[in-house]
């Protein structure tokens, strides 16, 4: 039957020694791409996809050459779950394999649930100052923002994955829609005609002030970051609104009114906002005696909560993060004159599965490892 | 019941099943988010473009920005002009003959591309080729950008169908979030009058700290880096702007300033010797009575309170305003290792936690207990 060819197929420990094989070679072609490709481009191409492709300089065609991590990290969780139901009974003398498998599924996909749920951003704080949201370090947003009641703005953020796509984007808080013309994920501006820039064409905004725009290849180098640039148009249901220019370059939004309401649109760092505000009260920078080498950076924060009354203070060293609200404060660099400090944040709502993976597997290890020699012992008593 | 599937299979294929239905929900992340932000902070510039007002000195950007703000001395001859496009601020200084030196100030998010990039880009203005990353040691000359140091890059050419050398002056700072170019362009002659100028005014630039955004009803925030008390952590010392109580001030009290999270403050001194009357107020219990008598025990270098201890380690005040909770206690201060008493009210009221801490020399305190705890009781809210 050719469903139990399958089942066998999926289940063999041939299929699991080539798969951990392919897994070092795409660990270590991974490891080295990074030289050239920059730590984010590496791990996307190479871990967070399902095929690893090959393009040759000049073409536009790719060739597939390894699975991508994806693929492999689900081929292997696939292996182990039909081993267990082809291969392993549960019984008092596997129970050591049993645990130390059901610790690596733990692990597989624990990895898969942070690759898809946790996020990293980043919180630049000057001394005496306090803000409630962190900002990405690579991706942006569009944010259309509704300013008609001076009080209160409501804010509409569309991630830079769906303007990359250049389609329509709808949102139900907006009565009318976003069409991305264009959208370059990195992007050179000038005031002034240049070689290889095109002319920015717009109806409407900073877009119309005279602009030459070229794309450029995204960002490898980690400290660098990317400058979107994109064309978009409001189409409201009685047609066109106009085409604007938005990009990270213009920091100011630009204002259009419809239906006697008023909104702003800016291309920024997408922003992940709290219900709470940290402060930088002080930062401190210490050095071993007599010498530039650094011994600690600390920074001294007010945590300020009204909605809970919390108001507290908070000390972020290195290896001492704030965890707070399910998310972990790291220090992570700080401004030259040192009167400002850079926390990287970070939320992954699944960080424990590794600590309970391998908590299992060591469980799982000391356990079969035991259910061999305590027989071994017995027997070797045994006159 | 008959099936094809063994109960094994059955189970493998449900776990595959699962596992394909649930990567492509998981992986679909491409949210549009709506929420509200109160106030200004409703698309808060990421590089700062507010237009700086004329004078000597001028802040970067306007409330709405969370970056630094800039101030800056300006040389003689050079005048502010209207900021416009990217910049910050703009400036002309005089060049030779009638000709001018048009500075600007443009700050970028991130690193803007790099200074290869950018280094390029200037060199193309001025009809010069491009220059690779191994080039740009040799090109960049470093100056000061206030105390940092930062990279000059001194590019003169003809540009194509100008006729004119022109020359560009222009130094990129980088900043943790935010990459700030500061170029003088002109004439080749009258660039080279204003050089020695613009690396002064670099040199006199400095970084202000503003205030940002804040959650919905978050209180005010001091813009200025005033330093805060020394806090214990779970706890506040001082609070965030209530209404102040009137209250009668011992005559030999001086008032201070309040730093950023007290609502008063006061000096009483004796013979040289001092102790500090600080009031904050804060929503809630903030912690508890026993939390906040063990963070002034900590102050004073004693060890904490069991909750079994706190009914005879405290003694109760009435006030007009309800009945308080009084400590008295005597240590080392933990922060100048000097002997220090403390007196300390806590005084809940109308959900608010009202905290008045008398500390100091142990005699001062002695001497003026009385005063200040009718200075508690004398409080109007």
């Amino acid at each position: 039957m050719p469903l139990t060819r399958l089942i066998k197929f999926f289940a063999s420990l041939r299929l699991t020694v080539v798969l951990l094989g392919l897994g070092i070679v795409l660990i270590f072609s991974g490891t080295i791409a990074q030289v050239h490709l920059g730590l984010y481009k590496a791990q996307n191409e190479f871990f967070r996809s399902f095929i690893v492709f090959w393009q040759p300089d000049n073409v536009a065609w790719k060739i597939p050459v390894l699975p991508g991590g994806y693929l492999l990290g689900g081929l292997l969780l696939l292996n182990l779950v039909a081993a267990h139901t082809e291969r392993f009974s549960l019984t008092r003398k596997k129970a050591g394999i049993w645990i130390i498998h059901m610790g690596l599924i733990l692990l597989l996909v624990g990895q898969l649930l942070t690759d898809m749920l946790a996020h990293e951003s980043t919180l630049h704080l000057r001394v005496g100052e306090a803000r409630n949201y962190s900002e990405s370090e690579r991706a942006y947003e569009l944010v259309v923002s509704d300013v008609t009641d001076s009080k209160a703005a409501q804010i509409v953020a569309i991630p830079e994955r769906l303007l990359q796509k250049q389609g329509t984007v709808s949102p139900a808080a907006l009565p009318f829609s976003v069409r991305v013309l264009t959208y370059d994920l990195n992007s050179a501006l000038t005031n002034q005609a240049a070689d290889g820039y095109d002319p920015v064409k717009v109806t409407g905004g900073r877009g119309t002030d005279g602009f030459w725009l070229k794309s450029i290849p995204r960002e490898t180098v980690m400290d660098l970051r990317d400058l979107p640039s994109a064309i978009i148009e409001i189409v409201t249901p009685q047609g066109s609104g106009g085409t604007w220019f938005v990009s990270a370059y213009i920091g100011t939004p630009q204002s259009f009114t419809w239906q006697k309401h008023t909104y702003e649109l800016l291309l920024r760092p997408e922003r992940f906002y709290r219900p709470y505000s940290l402060r930088l009260e002080e930062f401190k920078h210490d050095v071993y005696k007599g010498t530039d080498v650094p011994k600690n950076f600390s920074s001294r924060l007010l945590l300020n909560r009204p909605e809970t009354g919390e108001h507290r203070e908070v000390l972020i060293y290195m290896n001492n993060p704030l965890r707070y609200a399910g998310e972990t404060f790291y220090q992570a660099s700080f401004d030259p004159d040192d009167q400002g400090t850079v926390l990287q944040v970070v939320h992954n709502p699944s960080w424990l599965t590794p600590y309970l993976a391998c908590i299992l597997v060591g469980t799982g290890l000391v356990v079969q490892f035991l259910s061999h020699l305590v027989p071994f012992l017995k027997r070797r008593r045994a006159p | 019941m008959n099936s094809k599937f063994s109960t094994k299979e059955t189970w493998l294929m449900a776990a595959l099943l699962a596992l394909l239905a649930g990567l492509p929900a998981g992986c679909d992340q491409d949210g549009v988010k709506v929420y509200k932000v109160a106030d200004q902070d409703s698309s808060a510039a990421t590089p700062p473009t507010a237009t700086a007002p004329a004078g000597m000195t001028a802040p970067a950007a306007g409330d709405q920005s969370a970056a630094p703000q800039l101030k800056w001395t300006l040389p003689d001859g050079w005048s502010q002009k209207a900021a416009g496009e990217m910049r910050l601020a703009s400036f002309s200084a005089p060049g030779k003959d009638g000709q001018l030196v048009d500075i600007s100030i443009v700050p970028l998010p991130g690193l803007a591309g790099g200074d290869l990039n950018n280094v390029n880009r200037w060199r193309g203005q001025v009809g010069l080729n491009p220059v690779q990353e191994t080039d740009l040691a040799g090109l960049a000359k470093t100056i000061s950008v206030g105390d940092a140091p930062a990279p000059l890059y001194d590019q003169a050419g003809t540009p194509p169908g100008a006729g004119v050398k022109t020359r560009i002056l222009a130094v990129a700072l980088h900043r943790p979030d935010m990459m700030w170019f500061f170029k003088a362009t002109g004439d080749d002659d009258s660039i080279g009058l204003q050089k020695a100028n613009f690396i002064a005014w670099l040199k006199s630039i400095q970084f202000v700290a503003t205030a940002a955004d804040l959650p919905a009803g978050h209180p005010d925030i001091d813009a200025q880096a005033t330093p805060a008390p020394a806090l214990a952590a779970g706890a506040p010392d001082a609070g965030a702007a209530p209404a102040l109580p009137t209250w009668t001030i011992p005559a030999a009290w001086q008032s201070q300033a309040p730093s950023a999270m007290l609502l008063a403050k006061f000096t009483a001194t004796e013979n040289g010797q001092a102790a500090e009357v600080t009031v904050s107020s804060f929503p809630g219990d903030v912690g508890g009575l026993l939390a906040n008598i063990n963070r002034w025990r900590r102050q004073v270098a004693l060890a904490p309170l069991a909750d079994a201890d706190l009914a005879q380690a405290v003694t109760p005040l009435t006030t007009a305003a309800g009945q308080a909770s009084v400590v008295d206690i005597t240590g080392t201060d933990a922060k100048t290792s000097q002997p220090a008493r403390l007196v300390g009210v806590i005084l809940p009221l109308n959900g608010q936690s009202w905290f008045y801490k008398f500390m100091g020399d142990a005699t001062v305190i002695d001497h003026q207990k009385a005063d200040f705890l009718n200075f508690v009781q004398s409080a109007k809210y």
